[in-house]
């Protein structure tokens, strides 16, 4: 029955597992090979009986034949002692492979199918071939303390008459040709001929036959640890973790447990959390697969008394699920229909959507949902939402996954690591021997070795060769792994791959020859191809194989290198921009040369390269201020009659425009009184403020960190003249000084050229508003520019940075900061104050008023 | 206020400075009534567009000056929006089909359809067609092209297309062929010098000589570059005595530095800075394919004569496979790598051949 042992099929959810040895294994080893026997009419009825369900039990306690004393009180004694083989002689019939199937039908139906046995049909026709025979009327029997007794058989004529009818029913359909129709027939001599093989099979292999063992259940589910104490691996990890659900005590079950007080090196107890939960809500459980990370989290959760609720990678993890599901669960406290607090456990938390700043996502939402608590509590705000009492435990694979950047600053971490070998060769063994299965350790060490560590994968293998043979060797664990070698593709791990060779000891577990390591195409284009990320890995070696210290006099590796390099790119573009990917295949050959080129011994690790992502983010944001300025530009050219526009176009903004402008816009203009400005300079000052006022591009006022004002070109043109973060040398460093009077000589266009518009219609009117306030400005601004210089020059020059470079300060260092935009009111109104000695206050308001002209009397 | 570039751009045909030869014929073809199709090549900043304003405003008289400046939206098939901005006067328009990436067919077929199908409505106009200026035109896709051959047949009547573009070499044969072909051709340093002391005239102030040399064999003929290096100098230095700095782009001045580099030394090293240098240009929205000539060609200025038709036989290799990639950086550094191997082969043959 090779359908069997694997455990692939049927599902024995109400079988717990003392219950399957002795039911599974004792009913069924009676029957495939055959020892039943002297009437199959008996076997039949066994049969029969045993699909009763209310009998069942009782049937296989007596199959046992434990149950000898009392047996002729027994209804279906007969029945049952057929099965152990103890009585009678035994007749080899092998066309018996039916009954199983029969027997199993009610909970492996497809198997029935399969087999393409009716199974109507092969009881009918056993108890045609074989009524014959069963003559005797009574059975000897030996008990256990050796009495003989005699076993009266029952007449089942009742059973033999619905046989019969049946028998009939078929016979007649077919015609009375045949018996049986042809077809079946040939599909019985088939079944009998498939079953002789599988004896004959069985032989071969082990002795012990009858040790074929209906397996439905995972290995890895059997043996999971329910206890703390059965934990395997690392017994810190289980212990931090079980602390942190311990710290939880006293918000979900309300009281300490013995703790009088937090101890001191709890650091994790949050002392003003009025609920005495732990500071961190969430704990992040991070570790390669099948080390046991799931089973950790329910074996605590039960063991601290909680009711795990899992939502893992088969649930739409969705932001939403958040308000509907999880929350809902913390709230109450527990889950339906039980009394124990909820521990929800997260598994898979890295494939849930979490990347981007999406608020929506669903690690967004849980980490606001722990977070936001406190705040919403107090502000009481209409639909009040409670805090979440509840612990709640994550689990994933990979701790730098991009989801999770949201959810780690909020959790505690715990990382899995993999145990020493030895622990699970241990546990290995000690699986093995309840199972029946002969290990040597070497062949285990060699598993895990494999397998890296990885329990489960490990238990899986041995259950898929114990199906097969009762021993492990070492060969035959290397057969069963094939496919399990090399599954570890993070992006790092590849790299290394790809630039050192495999390290002695794991070619040792994998065990290669020499001649096999030579032979490493195979090896990792399939890891490259496993990892899914060509174009990373790309990066990733165009970022590492300059560095290396190899000797290279003529350059040829790197030629050759660069060649593969630029070949991956053609055919990545082409595939990416055509959309045609059927070439994603030959896309890993590409970059494996770089293993025969530069792979080294010892070399150094790999580490993941930014500066493409780093160039990458510089690019974007340099591209928006392009983009800002070719807006300016428009804007400029719409207003002067499409006088910028030659200069829009892509190659030509950034190739002459932008270094030229940005020299154009920074003359060596001296920081002095505009009034007192030679005519030279003054004349430079004004097409400078022109051309920067209809550019658009303006000096914005900033105060840096610490407190120092200092002006900014808005848009930032100027970066397109830094390289390597410096400016070009030939243009001026432009002072404080100076681009506070230019700033303010530009607002000062501004807003005359916005007075002009405004004022256009009725001209003369309302000049007090318009131009006057501008050259206004301009003293303003001049008299703080003089004022600076006669102080410059007062004071020693303690230190060579020109004082004109840095903003204004008053008598005690203080900056001073005029706020531009509201000097020229300032200015205006001390000119008022002066002529008129009348004193109101000017509020700056909402300019939708109505202006009008109003006598001075009239506020006298 | 705006640059002396624009200030002084000359509006009609008459006015323009060099090149007189090809102003007559374009005088003459605006007059004769029968206007094609023309498309205008010649490098960057000979003075394409202010020939192709200069040849409207002769169509179709000062009335091509009102210029009007919007954004239309238009939709791609996949209904992405794409803005394209439109220069536009009521007897023309100028748009820059490139804007919209691989979408310009879009561009191309709706917008040329609109207008090819609308009359002139203005009776007082000179001409009955209206002008469609296409700029860039070496940047269309090949369906882009395509799109706008059987227009320009088609629609003949109604308009006119004026193509401009920096090589005809991208231009799909029937496009070629449907268009009178008129090459602006760079000034020659006379040229350039009669237009800078225009410039400074008109500006006004004196332009020593010694300047303008400098500023003209700098600018490599062109004329925009010059006009605008010009000004710089002249806000720079106002009184332009002493000695002069011309500016020179900062790309360029960095791009020298990476050739530079490539040619003192040749190690994994180097390659790693210059990697760098290359980020960098880069990351300051300098197109790759630039970057390769400028550093190729100050790299063949100092190598020695037998190596420089490899290093430009390799540069041209590369900017091909950089056309067809999508990964710059590989192709810049396969490039140098390149480069820095054929540099260090010539010296194993010099020393070898030494030895002997």
């Amino acid at each position: 029955m090779p359908f069997v042992p694997n455990g692939l099929l049927g599902s024995t959810s109400t079988l717990t597992k003392s219950d399957d040895s002795v039911s599974g294994s004792q009913t069924e080893l009676f029957v495939p090979n055959g020892l039943l026997g002297t009437s199959t009419s008996n076997l039949l009825g066994a049969n029969v009986n045993s699909e009763e369900a209310v009998e069942e039990v009782r049937d296989r306690f007596i199959a046992n034949g434990l149950l000898s004393g009392s047996i002729n009180t027994e209804r279906d004694a007969p029945n049952a002692f057929v099965p152990n083989g103890l009585l009678s002689t035994p007749q080899e019939n092998n066309s018996s492979s039916a009954p199983p199937t029969s027997q199993e039908d009610d909970y492996l139906p497809s198997v029935v199918e399969a087999f393409g046995v009716p199974v109507g049909l092969s009881t009918t026709s056993t108890a045609s071939t074989s009524s014959g025979s069963s003559s005797r009327y009574s059975i000897h029997a030996t008990t256990f303390d050796g009495k003989t007794i005699q076993l009266k058989r029952k007449v089942k004529a009742p059973r033999t008459a619905r046989n019969n009818v049946l028998n009939m029913s078929s016979a007649s359909k077919m015609g009375n040709l045949l018996d049986v129709p042809i077809h079946r027939l040939l599909d019985q001599l088939s079944v009998a001929k498939a079953s002789e093989l599988q004896e004959r099979d069985r032989h071969s292999a082990t002795a012990v036959t009858s040790r074929e063992v209906v397996e439905d259940t995972l290995w890895v589910d059997r043996y999971r640890p329910q206890k703390f104490t059965e934990l395997m691996g690392n017994e810190r990890i289980a212990r931090e973790t079980m602390a942190w659900v311990k710290q939880w005590d006293w918000c979900v079950f309300g009281s300490k447990k013995g703790k009088k007080r937090p101890t001191s090196g709890d650091e994790n107890y949050n002392e003003k959390d009025e609920y005495h939960r732990p500071r961190e809500k969430i704990l992040l459980i991070s570790g390669p697969p099948g080390l046991g990370k799931t089973t950790l989290a329910h074996v605590i959760a039960r063991q601290a008394g909680y009711e795990a609720m899992e939502i893992n990678a088969s649930d739409a993890r969705s932001g939403s699920i958040v308000d509907d599901r999880i929350r809902p669960a913390l709230e109450s406290g527990s889950a339906v229909g039980s009394t124990k607090p909820v521990l929800l456990i997260i598994d898979e938390i890295d494939g849930a959507t979490g990347a981007g700043d999406n608020s929506n996502t669903f690690v967004q939402k849980l980490v606001s949902l722990t977070q936001d608590q406190p705040r919403k509590k107090r502000q009481k705000g209409p639909q009040e939402k409670r805090p979440i009492l509840r612990p709640i435990i994550c689990i994933c694979n990979d701790q730098n996954a991009s989801s999770l950047a949201k959810l780690r600053p909020h959790a505690l971490h715990i990382r899995f690591q993999r145990p020493a070998d030895i622990h699970t060769v241990k546990r290995l063994r000690k699986v093995c021997e309840l199972e029946g299965l002969e290990a040597d350790s070497r062949a285990l060490t060699t598993l895990v070795g494999v397998a890296k560590g990885d329990l489960r994968g490990c238990l899986n293998t041995l259950q898929f060769i114990k199906s097969r043979n009762q021993e492990v060797t070492e060969s035959v664990v290397r057969n069963a792994t094939v496919g399990m070698k090399e599954a570890d593709t993070s992006l790092t791990a590849v790299l290394n791959d790809l630039f050192n060779p495999l390290p002695k000891k794991r070619l040792k577990e994998l065990g290669l020859s020499e001649e096999e390591e030579g032979k490493y195409v195979a090896r990792l284009s399939r890891e490259i191809d496993a990892s899914g990320r060509e174009s990373s890995i790309a990066l990733g070696c165009f970022g590492h194989y300059a560095t290396l210290r190899q000797h290279d006099a003529n350059f040829l590796r790197h030629e050759k290198a660069n060649e593969w390099l630029v070949t991956f790119d053609i055919l990545s573009a082409s595939m990416y921009s055509n959309g045609d990917f059927a070439l994603s295949p030959y896309l890993p050959y590409t970059l494996v040369p770089f293993y025969p080129l530069f792979q080294e011994r010892g070399g150094e690790r790999v580490e993941r390269n930014q500066a493409d992502w780093e160039n990458l983010q510089v690019t974007r944001s340099n591209e928006e201020i392009l983009k800002s300025l070719s807006r300016c530009l428009r804007s400029a050219s719409s207003k002067l009659c499409g006088d910028f526009r030659h200069l829009l176009s892509t190659p030509v903004i950034q190739l002459e425009f932008v270094p030229l402008i940005n020299r154009i816009i920074s003359p060596p203009l001296r920081p002095v009184n505009s009034q007192v400005i030679r005519p030279e300079e003054k004349a430079l000052l004004t097409r400078l403020v022109n051309i920067m006022a209809s550019l658009e591009l303006r000096f914005l006022q900033e105060r840096a960190e610490d407190g120092q004002l200092s002006y900014r070109l808005d848009p930032p043109i100027d970066v397109f003249v830094t390289y390597d973060g410096k400016r070009a040398a030939d243009i001026a460093v432009s002072r404080y000084a100076v681009r506070h009077l230019v700033a303010g000589e530009i607002d000062a266009l501004l807003i005359a050229r916005d007075a002009d518009v405004v004022e256009k219609g009725k001209r003369g009117k309302h000049d007090f508003f318009g131009k006057t306030t501008a050259s206004r400005k301009f003293e303003e601004t001049a008299e703080l520019a003089n004022d600076l210089v006669g102080r410059a020059s007062k004071r020693p020059r303690t230190d060579n940075i020109d004082i004109a470079d840095r903003p204004p300060t008053d008598f005690f260092g203080r900056v001073i900061s005029v706020p531009s935009a509201g000097s020229t009111k300032a200015a205006a109104r001390k000119n008022v104050e002066k002529k008129f000695r009348v004193t109101y206050r000017f509020t700056e308001g909402n300019s939708a008023a109505v202006r009008r002209p109003v006598k001075v009397a009239a506020f006298l | 206020m705006s640059l002396w570039v624009d200030q002084f751009r000359p509006r009609t045909l008459d006015s323009l400075h060099y090149h007189h030869g090809l102003s007559a014929r374009l005088k003459s073809l605006a007059s004769s009534g029968d206007f094609p199709h023309i498309l205008f090549y010649g490098p960057s900043g000979a003075g394409k567009k202010t020939r192709i304003t200069c040849t409207l405003r002769e169509l179709f008289g000062p009335g091509v000056e009102k210029l009007k400046i919007d954004q239309r939206i238009f939709l791609s098939p996949s209904k992405r929006k794409l803005e394209i901005n439109i220069v536009q006067s009521n007897f023309h328009i100028e748009i820059t089909p490139s804007d919209a990436g691989n979408y310009d067919r879009v561009v191309i077929q709706e917008l040329l359809k609109e207008i090819a199908q609308t009359q002139q409505v203005d009776l007082n106009a000179k001409q009955r067609f209206k002008a469609v200026v296409i700029n860039e035109a070496d940047s269309l896709s090949r369906d882009a092209q395509a799109a706008l051959r059987r227009t320009m047949e088609k629609y003949m009547s109604n308009m006119r297309i004026i193509l401009c573009a920096n090589s005809t070499s991208k231009l799909i044969a029937p496009i070629k062929s449907r268009c009178l072909l008129m090459r602006v051709a760079a000034p020659n340093p006379q040229e350039m010098e009669e237009v800078l002391n225009y410039v400074a005239k008109r500006a006004p102030f004196t332009l020593p000589p010694e300047a303008a040399k400098k500023i003209i064999d700098d600018s490599g003929g062109n004329l925009r570059k010059a006009i605008l290096v010009l000004e710089a100098l002249k806000m720079q230095s106002p009184d332009l005595s002493g000695p002069l700095a011309i500016a020179k782009p900062d790309w360029e001045t960095y791009c020298y530095k990476v050739a530079d580099l490539i040619v003192s030394e040749q190690s994994p090293a180097r390659v790693m800075e210059v990697r760098a240098k290359f980020y960098e240009l880069l990351s300051h929205c300098i197109p790759p394919t630039v970057i390769l000539k400028t550093v190729a060609e100050r790299v063949v200025e100092k190598v020695d004569e037998s190596l420089k038709a490899d290093i430009m036989h390799w540069a041209a290799f590369y900017e091909v496979r950089m056309r067809l990639g999508s990964k710059k950086i590989y192709h810049l550094e396969a490039w140098v790598v390149k480069v820095m191997s054929l540099y260090k082969h010539f010296f194993y043959d010099m020393d070898m051949s030494s030895f002997d």
